[in-house]
């Protein structure tokens, strides 16, 4: 796999923070970026430089224009904007599922853009977990299974190392007792959290979600958000997740606001 | 990676038992017919192949009188005379073989041929009181012609090793005796084409299912046969082989022709039909039995089909956590693959459990007792074969499919 490293990240954007909120999290990002740019490079977990999209179905239109930023590693970062802003364009598109676009992408140091498709999907097995408005398991495989289901895919580890990580997850997550279940008889907060399990799995680099709170009440929204909000503290995994819901984003580290394809800072 | 994949494969199949049974029985359905189809189709052909051999052999050799004349005349001498000959016609022949120990010497010492045997036919005219009946007389070598044609089988009365014990005994074709209104034991009278009568004692009926022959066919010994047309020891009118593969028959007359001055011929060449018949029915079974087994590949794309449509959103989030196009492929492939192996197996035991079934009705035409069925490994293995390639083909298409599903479309809903 010809993954090539960053030799040159020249654009520094000095990205705007948001500091509503005093997190801890936020404050050392903060402290990161200011205390040398040059060790920046090492600390990068994500880096988008001048991406530009056009959708051509209808009629040609321009979703992203010319958008660049940083995410830091441990940091969690909220998209948001309204639809049709392009922030959910954005998100697949730094998943590398959606190639179709000018600019390029790096995450982890490797550069994504231009990588084949069989390479990308072995890139996101990897090093990137997902998490969508639906939880989106496979309804016939057992809870269990469906977390265990990207680590077999990767075979870094042997089936009884994934099992006991699994198990430890749905432990975390507090579906424990349910893991011999089928995934369609569980609750919808269940299930997002599953899902969630599922995207820890292979211990990411990068977790992405798409309004992973978008179905959930207001009790399964705050548990999903404080899982993520420990995993970047305790575990220095960076999470980007476009959502609707302000007070999710207002307690991220910070907010990357979209509007009509450009970020506003 | 293979693993995995066909975890998931096997738990897609696990999960809808309908479907997966009706897919399963298009394949049993398709492969079992054409194992019946085969089976049986070659049972009539061997059957009608076995029939046609009761009384023709694969080789015969024969003295053929047929031809030009040749013309004989005294050089001309001067280039302004002229000859003419009109009305050629054959002076002096021999009919039949007077040295056909010879070529039955020739014949045997070719290793393909198993059974060698002569006869002295002649036709003649049968006489039973006012009754004139005319048909052919076969002297026959009593010991070879059952190797041969194994003729005993055939017997329905009496015995044809009598043959050899009296030289006045004769052993006549059912529709003949019936023609007579001869019976065992009846004495008849036959007349040759030179005039010669003799009396002969009826000691056996035979029915080889082949109707013409049993009309008309009467059987003597070889020598009471020399005798009645007062021919040499060695005199035959054929000689004939039977070759390990029918098949084979044409290649290996063309090895002893040269060695034989008369004319040798394999039963092909007399008999174009029949190896024709057989052919189009092979075709016929065929194009039947291929026909449902693509019927059945279009149920199993179809079912393939919609199970991709289904999953659709699960091939997407497959996807997004890493498996490629290749995986997806695989998932779909090996479902249609275990269908497809299912349904042959069960195929073919289906497929012999019908054709056993049909060897087993009664049939009572010739010399048949049931429907006539052969079992042949060749059916069975390209059954599987094309049964196999049939549900390789119908499930690779859908599969190819939902390797292309592009993740971003489904999940942004």
């Amino acid at each position: 796999m010809p993954i090539m490293n960053i030799t040159a990240v020249t654009v520094t954007t000095t990205t705007a923070i948001i500091t509503q909120t005093a997190m801890n999290a936020s404050v050392i990002g903060i402290t990161i970026i200011t205390t040398g740019v040059i060790k920046n490079k090492k600390m990068k977990a994500l880096t988008a430089n001048k991406i530009t999209k056009y959708f051509h179905d209808p009629e040609t239109f321009q979703v992203l224009k010319d958008v660049s930023f940083d995410v830091n590693k441990g940091e969690f970062v909220s998209i948001v904007g309204k639809s049709g802003s392009g922030k959910s364009t954005l998100l697949y598109l730094l998943s590398t599922m959606d190639t179709s676009y000018e600019g390029n992408i790096a995450i982890n140091d490797t550069i994504v853009t231009g990588l084949t498709q069989n390479e990308l999907a072995r890139f996101r097995n990897e090093h990137i977990g997902f998490v969508f408005q639906f939880h989106y398991l496979l309804p016939e495989f057992s809870v269990l299974d469906n977390v265990m289901l990207p680590a077999l895919k990767l075979k870094k580890k042997s089936k009884e190392e994934i099992e006991a990580r699994a198990m430890e997850l749905l432990t975390l997550l507090d579906i424990k007792g349910h893991e011999t279940k089928k995934a369609s008889k569980i609750s919808g907060g269940q299930q997002q959290r599953v899902a969630i399990a599922r995207a820890l799995i292979n211990e990411p680099a990068i977790i992405m979600g798409d309004e992973p709170t978008g179905n959930l009440d207001s009790k399964n929204t705050k548990i999903v958000f404080d899982i993520f909000r420990q995993l970047a503290k305790e575990k220095g995994q960076t999470i980007i997740a476009v959502t609707h819901d302000d007070e999710f984003a207002a307690n991220c580290d910070r907010i990357i606001e979209m509007v009509d394809g450009k970020i506003i800072q | 990676m293979a693993n995995i994949n066909n975890k998931i494969s096997w738990t897609h199949l696990t999960s809808k038992v309908k479907q997966l049974i009706v897919a399963v029985l298009s394949v049993t359905f398709g492969i079992s017919m054409y194992v019946f189809m085969n089976s049986f189709m070659n049972g009539v052909n061997n059957a009608q192949t076995d029939i046609t051999f009761t009384s023709m052999s694969h080789i015969r050799v024969y003295n053929d009188p047929a031809g030009e004349p040749a013309i004989l005349l005294p050089q001309r001498n001067s280039s302004d005379t002229l000859t003419m000959v009109s009305n050629a016609r054959h002076i002096n022949y021999t009919e039949g073989m007077i040295n056909a120990d010879e070529v039955k010497q020739v014949l045997q010492k070719n290793k393909d041929i198993v059974a060698v045997t002569e006869q002295v036919n002649q036709n003649v005219f049968f006489r039973n009181g006012v009754t004139k009946v005319s048909g052919s007389l076969s002297g026959v070598d009593v010991a070879n012609e059952i190797q041969m044609f194994n003729t005993t089988e055939y017997i329905t009365e009496g015995n044809l090793n009598d043959l050899d014990k009296r030289s006045d005994a004769v052993v006549l074709g059912t529709g003949l005796a019936d023609k007579l209104s001869a019976s065992m034991g009846d004495n008849i009278s036959l007349t040759t084409a030179d005039g010669v009568n003799k009396v002969f004692k009826v000691v056996g009926l035979i029915e080889t299912g082949s109707g013409s022959v049993d009309k008309s066919r009467a059987i003597i010994s070889i020598n009471t046969a020399r005798q009645l047309l007062s021919k040499n020891k060695s005199y035959a009118t054929d000689v004939m082989a039977n070759v390990k593969d029918y098949n084979d028959a044409k290649t290996i007359a063309a090895e002893v022709r040269p060695d034989i001055k008369y004319k040798t011929e394999a039963w092909q060449e007399g008999n174009a039909q029949l190896e024709s018949a057989n052919t189009l029915r092979d075709i016929i079974a065929v194009a039947v039995s291929l026909t449902i087994l693509i019927v059945a590949g279009f149920g199993i794309y179809n079912i393939m089909n919609m199970t991709v449509s289904e999953k659709i959103r699960e091939i997407a989030i497959l996807k997004a956590m890493g498996f490629d196009g290749k995986d997806i492929v695989y998932i779909f492939l090996v479902q249609s693959v275990i269908i497809g192996l299912i349904g042959g197996f069960i195929g073919l035991l289906l497929g012999f459990a019908v054709a056993s079934i049909v060897d087993r009705i009664p049939f009572k035409i010739a010399s048949f007792d049931t429907l006539p069925i052969t079992y042949l490994p060749a059916d069975y293995i390209l059954a599987m074969l094309f049964g196999l390639a049939i549900t390789f083909i119908a499930g690779y298409l859908p599969a190819r499919k939902a390797s292309k599903i592009d993740p971003v479309a489904i999940l942004r809903g």
